[in-house]
């Protein structure tokens, strides 16, 4: 039913906001991205599809080089965000962080209250002069994760007694109270149950107007509804990137084909 | 074992058969369970055997040095003995040694038999020798606590001799005493008049817990009091530099620093120091705190020192662990939305691993609060009669012993009164232990939280 919405789309080309160009990307000895060249746009839903272990969810970390945090991994080439190179001596991956949110697989979130959890960022990054900003702000968040209406009366409830496809819209409302601009989800549906993952599935399309938001999921469908350009990677490689359209309908590689009739992967 | 199948046995066929019936595999397979669930029974009831022999032993060896035998007397403070001036002069009144009062003691235990009307053919030094070695200092501590009492006839409690004592715990008998040279028949009469009398009796010995050990001669007089503090000033040492340091390594270790061979072998030769035995610790800390930096013998600072490398490694280790239980998506959230390593560390890991951290570091301190061997090197084992420390500092640094070094000292002693308190000791130490313990399961309780 969705899919049918899927050729309504309309795919107007916002300006790139990430450029990625011959990145690779080393565990130690062995190589998990090769060679990525990507252009990311402005306000748009970009998805990464493929089989597990193909790199999109570590190609994804690079963005906001959380693989820093992974000893054992190298990343090299050039992605930049609006022309700057996040890999530059001078950028500090903590101020990086603050631009490019990251919603993860499972739900993390802090075990501490509700509002404490979306109010963690606006605090350390300084946004609220003082507690009448913070409650905007953390309203705000809030209702952009589409949970305000769910949590109003308990925000100082721990946030680890939510349901699971509420911490997950609770952990995208703390992404998005620091006011990023490029957001990050590493297949955040997997732990969801389909209701769950319908809201917020509903929620990535509506964050679409303010964001970048990138998406890594499993789910060829979810791809689909949620997405207006889609990257198959591969072993490793990007194979195929376009509009979410082209991909599922005409795709050019047959290994993206193989892979979307459900032959590989 | 009952798994390996036996090649001669014929291949068993399962088809066909009822499940009503066990075969015969399935029969040696629970017989086997059978027995080793009887196994571990045993196990454990041996082991909850030992225990409860072990703790009816202390309380039934120890509680008697909660009791003490004291004699009522009433002295008269005669002013010409005890200040001669008559102007109430601490510092003279202090000139007059214990000498000056056992006369008096003496006297009032005289009086006392001759007002009760008991007969006896002792002498009048006999008759004094049931009184402790210290019961004249006992006065004459009383008389310079209150020296407006001087002039006036108090009614006081003296502690007996410890054979005394003995006789009214059964511990001395009057066949027991045919080679002793410290009682004699005639005296036990004595003692069962005044018994009769009322005026000896046993009570709780407050002065057991709170007091100084006491000297080799008078058994009734030595308390527990001073080592117990000789313990705190050792704990606070350790706690004041283990904790920090402790929890400051680990978290460098295992959140910052990068994984190679350095810290490989730095955690390897952590995990070794937990294991090297006490008494190494002891020998380090005499090399180098007192031969090396001239630090005072005998000290709690020392010994605090000494433990609280002994303790380090407890707490890094047990901190380590705690931390390394915080899942990781805690650290990744916290940096996903912009929070430095550091903030990551100290708003979200470290108190997800407090209750841990606190936990170990318990566990560290109730470990060497009942550390002896290392106390050894430094001199903190011995007869140290020292008075209860008047400060912090001079807590720290003026010679003491420690719960379980005392406890050692009296069990090493000849006379068997201080047997008896080394029991009581060991109860006292025990209750420390268990509180501990109990505090580190209540943090533990109260703290944990779920994810």
């Amino acid at each position: 039913m969705k899919d049918t919405q899927m050729l309504e789309q309309n795919v107007t080309n916002h300006p790139v906001k990430i450029a990625a160009r011959n990145v690779q990307v080393y565990y130690g000895d062995s190589q998990a991205i090769r060679d990525v060249d990507i252009d990311i746009n402005d306000k748009t839903v970009t998805a990464f599809i493929g089989p597990s272990g193909c790199g999109k969810s570590t190609f994804l970390r690079c963005i906001n080089r959380m693989n820093d945090t992974i000893d054992a991994a190298r990343v090299t080439g050039d992605i930049r965000i609006d022309g700057e190179d996040i890999y530059d001596k001078r950028v500090d991956p903590v101020q990086l962080r603050a631009k490019v949110g990251m919603v993860f697989q499972r739900p993390n979130p802090f075990p501490k209250s509700i509002y404490d959890n979306v109010a963690y960022g606006p605090r350390i990054h300084g946004l609220a002069r003082n507690k009448a900003d913070l409650d905007g702000i953390v309203e705000q968040a809030l209702r952009r994760g589409a949970i305000w209406d769910e949590v109003k009366d308990r925000l100082h409830a721990p946030g680890t007694g939510l349901s699971g496809g509420q911490q997950q819209r609770l952990c995208i409302a703390r992404a998005v109270a620091t006011e990023p601009e490029v957001l990050l989800m590493d297949e955040p549906c997997s732990a969801l149950d389909p209701i769950a993952t319908a809201q917020v599935e509903e929620l990535i399309d509506e964050l679409r107007q303010n964001y970048s938001v990138v998406i890594v999921t499993h789910s060829m469908q979810q791809a689909a509804r949620v997405s207006q350009k889609t990257a198959f990677f591969h072993l490793g490689n990007l194979v195929e990137f376009g509009d979410t359209d082209d991909i599922f309908t005409r795709p050019q590689d047959p290994r993206t084909e193989s892979y979307i009739t459900g032959r590989i992967g | 074992m009952s798994d390996i199948p036996n090649p001669a046995a014929p291949i068993a066929d399962p088809r066909g058969a009822s499940l009503l019936v066990q075969d015969g595999r399935t029969k040696r397979r629970n017989a086997a369970e059978g027995r080793f669930k009887l196994y571990g029974i045993v196990a454990i009831a041996i082991g909850l055997l030992m225990l409860l022999t072990l703790l009816f032993t202390i309380v039934s060896r120890g509680t008697g040095a909660f009791q003490q035998t004291y004699v009522t007397l009433s002295v008269p403070l005669l002013e010409e003995k005890l200040d001669k001036n008559g102007n109430r002069d601490l510092a003279e009144i202090k000139k007059v040694s214990t000498f000056g009062y056992a006369p008096l003691t003496k006297a009032a235990f005289e009086t006392k038999i001759a007002e009760a009307g008991i007969e006896t053919s002792l002498k009048p030094k006999a008759m004094a020798d049931l009184l402790s070695k210290d019961a004249a200092a006992q006065l004459r501590n009383h008389v310079l606590a209150k020296p407006e009492l001087i002039g006036s006839t108090v009614e006081f409690e003296f502690l007996t001799n410890s054979r005394v004592d003995g006789y009214l715990k059964g511990r001395v008998s009057r066949e027991s005493i045919a080679n002793d040279k410290n009682i004699n028949a005639a005296q036990l009469d004595l003692v069962d008049a005044l018994i009769a009398d009322g005026s000896l009796q046993k009570r709780l010995n407050l002065n057991f817990i709170t007091g100084a050990d006491a000297s080799d001669a008078r058994p009734e007089a030595a308390g527990m009091g001073v080592a117990m503090l000789g313990s705190f000033a050792m704990m606070l040492v350790v706690l004041v530099l283990a904790l920090p340091i402790g929890v400051a390594a680990s978290i460098y270790l295992e959140e910052f620093a990068p994984k190679n061979w350095i810290t490989d072998i730095i955690e390897v030769n952590i995990s070794n120091l937990a294991a090297v035995p006490s008494i190494v610790f002891g020998i380090l800390g005499l090399a180098v705190f007192i031969n090396y930096m001239h630090l005072p013998n005998s000290a709690p600072l020392v010994g605090g020192l000494v433990l609280t490398l002994m303790t380090l490694p407890t707490i890094i280790i047990s901190t380590r662990a705690s931390l390394k239980s915080v899942p990781p998506s805690i650290r990744d959230a916290a940096l996903g939305v912009g929070a430095s390593k550091m903030q990551s560390v100290f708003h979200h890991v470290l108190p997800l691993a407090a209750p841990g951290i606190l936990t170990g570091t318990i566990i560290g301190l109730a470990q060497a609060l009942g550390e002896t061997a290392p106390l050894l090197l430094i001199g903190m084992v011995g007869f140290i009669a020292s008075n209860p420390p008047e400060s912090i500092a001079e807590g720290l640094m003026a010679p003491n012993s420690a719960m379980p070094a005392q406890i050692y000292e009296w069990a090493k002693r000849a006379d068997p009164a201080f047997y008896e308190r080394a029991w009581g000791g060991i109860i006292i130490l025990l209750v420390f232990l268990i509180s501990m313990n109990a505090i580190a399961v209540l943090l533990r309780r109260r703290f944990e939280r779920r994810w």
